[in-house]
């Protein structure tokens, strides 16, 4: 600052509020996230929530509910059981149907996504060739919102569209973007290069080299790239609503069903559930190195 | 070689079967490695789009037999539709811009300042990114509903009673509804190019004198400017696919709503057809020109 320019004794407002109103912002935010998740994981053990407490602590019957322990009828119908494994003596294995049925499709369209997913990253970390930034436009933008793809299918494939083969077709189409990016930027911190010639210099055939040296290097991408997956697929609502017609319904739709339909403490006992399986899976993840879910636009 | 042979040779070329070079077989590898993706797409989305697409200029209902535009002219003549556009478009892109305007400082707030328990915060503001719609909607109807949280702790402290304050179920509840949403998506976006942009201008301009404020708008900015862009047209993609939200808070009538009601009572297939190719087409218009011509990076 030269000499005879008056010297600025006032302190700049940024220098002494900044800080404070952007850990401001971001204090706000966070409440706005989690203060609902938290009362609604509270509330699901509450008889009854009218006021600003919730009432009639500490009571598992909304969780029974969901879960399809205790009786319901009409809407408020959850859960059925189904038998897993029968054992012989009459003992049976049981488990509630709309989960069992949500995991076994999720994993379904992890399994495809593994298929499809795996190769291509390996082709666009890997190798250039023409045409290369279009290949990884198309794999790692979802280019079909759920909706539109619903609508699709029901009318490409009438008869298949509401099978849970069609549900495990569309969910693995929507999810693959994110199995791509996780298992590319995995394949993007190896030397691909030197591990692909040293393999093939003991003498491995490519695709041996593919399958035995190098997928198994990038495990912790793919399990990461496959937990994201199935996450997101266990959750999928805007293809299902679409697509799905009748019988066993998938998680989302069991959510949605409480959401409109039932009262407060039970809606909130089924999202709670979810909950549960989120809070799982971001603990698995995190164990696996990874700092969250590597979303650009899940719907 | 015969016409036919160099047709068989244009489209079986002689690499594919006879690699001669390392290169052939590199492409081959190429061709073999993007092969799974390529038929999933086609057999789950490029067929599926292309039979919705000719659905919509069928002259039959549910077959697809001749050619008229009359589904599309109803999108563009029909006031009704044209006002479901006008809503879902400017729905999403003020929803856009606050959620990324939020996440600015969100990011900034995370990784450009040491914060106690940073950790745990990253993972609070990442944790609704699982969350389906139906339920960051119920989340809202938690807080501001009308037996919400926030509604009840100000009707407490006021004379009016809750159902005069709530807001849950209005336009004002599903603008929340959206950027429960999408606040997370844009704060990851951005959180990734911070981690790579160099602290030490930041550190040079601030010990020259310059204000936090100087420091951001001159130094900070210009560096993340490419990735808020990217922020801006990805959060707005996910603006518009918006629609398990909409089931819940129906305040307003947007496009993905629309489609799911032309598959209702009615069952009017051609025109949600062409709904879809409608949104299809914008979607890929928009995201192609906006990465084209604007300094977007969608990277992560």
């Amino acid at each position: 600052m030269s000499a005879d320019a008056p010297v600025e004794r006032r302190v700049a407002p940024s220098r002494r509020f900044g800080r404070a109103a952007v850990v401001t912002v971001l204090a706000a935010t966070v409440a706005f996230l989690i203060l609902p998740v938290a009362y609604t994981f509270v509330g699901s053990f509450a008889a009854r929530m009218t006021g600003v407490v919730p009432e009639g602590f500490v009571t598992l019957e909304n969780w029974r509910v969901v879960l399809g322990l205790a009786d319901t009828i009409g809407s408020q119908r959850s859960m059925g059981w189904t038998t897993l494994v029968a054992l012989p003596g009459g003992l049976a294995v049981q488990v509630p149907a709309e989960l069992a049925f949500s995991v076994a499709l999720a994993l379904g369209g992890v399994a495809i996504n593994l298929v499809v997913g795996v190769p291509i990253a390996y082709a666009v970390a890997r190798y250039d060739f023409r045409g290369k930034e279009w290949v990884d436009a198309f794999s790692v933008l979802p280019l079909v919102p759920g909706v539109v793809l619903g609508v699709a299918f029901l009318r490409a494939y009438p008869d298949l569209s509401a099978t849970s083969f069609g549900l495990v077709v569309g969910y693995s189409l929507l999810k693959a973007p994110f199995m791509v990016m996780a298992v590319r930027s995995e394949f993007e911190s190896m030397d691909l290069r030197r591990i692909e010639e040293s393999a093939r210099s003991l003498g491995a055939s490519w695709p041996r080299t593919f399958l035995t040296v190098v997928v198994p290097q990038a495990r912790s991408g793919i399990l990461a790239g496959a937990v994201v997956c199935w996450t997101l697929a266990a959750a999928e609502f805007n293809f299902s609503y679409i697509v799905y017609a009748k019988g066993t319904q998938p998680l989302a739709l069991f959510l949605q069903r409480h959401i409109s339909n039932s009262a407060f403490p039970k809606a909130a006992a089924a999202v709670s559930l979810f909950f549960c399986i989120v809070v799982a899976v971001t603990v698995a993840l995190q164990r696996l190195g990874n700092r969250g879910f590597d979303a650009i636009g899940g719907d | 070689m015969s016409a036919a042979g160099r047709l068989a040779d244009a489209v079986v070329p002689a690499w594919l079967f006879a690699p001669v070079t390392e290169r052939d077989r590199e492409r081959r590898r190429i061709l073999a490695l993007c092969l799974p993706f390529a038929a999933l797409a086609a057999v789950a989305g490029v067929y599926p789009l292309a039979e919705v697409a000719r659905i919509s200029v069928s002259t039959a209902t549910y077959e697809s037999v001749g050619f008229t535009l009359s589904a599309y002219e109803t999108l563009v003549t029909d006031p009704y539709y044209r006002g479901v556009a006008v809503n879902t478009l400017w729905f999403a892109a003020a929803t856009t811009v606050t959620a990324v305007g939020l996440a600015v400082p969100i990011a900034h707030a995370l990784e450009a300042y040491d914060l106690p328990g940073e950790d745990l915060l990253v993972t609070l503001v990442s944790f609704p990114i699982s969350l389906p719609g139906i339920v960051a909607a119920f989340m809202v109807l938690v807080l501001v509903g009308n037996t919400g949280l926030l509604t009840s702790v100000v009707a407490a402290f006021s004379t009016a009673g809750p159902l005069d304050l709530a807001f849950g179920t209005t336009t004002s509840g599903l603008f929340l509804a959206y950027l429960y949403s999408m606040i997370p998506r844009a704060t990851l976006i951005l959180r990734g190019a911070y981690a790579e942009v160099d602290a030490r201008p930041a550190e040079a301009a601030q010990s020259l004198g310059a204000t936090p404020l100087q420091t951001f708008r001159y130094v900070t900015l210009p560096a993340i400017r490419p990735a808020i862009t990217g922020a801006l047209v990805l959060t707005f993609r996910t603006a518009l696919a918006i629609f398990g939200t909409l089931l819940v808070i129906q305040s307003l009538v947007v496009w993905t709503l629309q489609i799911s009601r032309e598959l209702g009572p009615g069952y009017n297939l051609r025109v949600a057809g062409a709904m879809a190719v409608a949104y299809f087409a914008f979607a890929f218009a928009f995201t192609a020109l906006a990465l084209r011509y604007t300094d977007a990076e969608v990277g992560l």
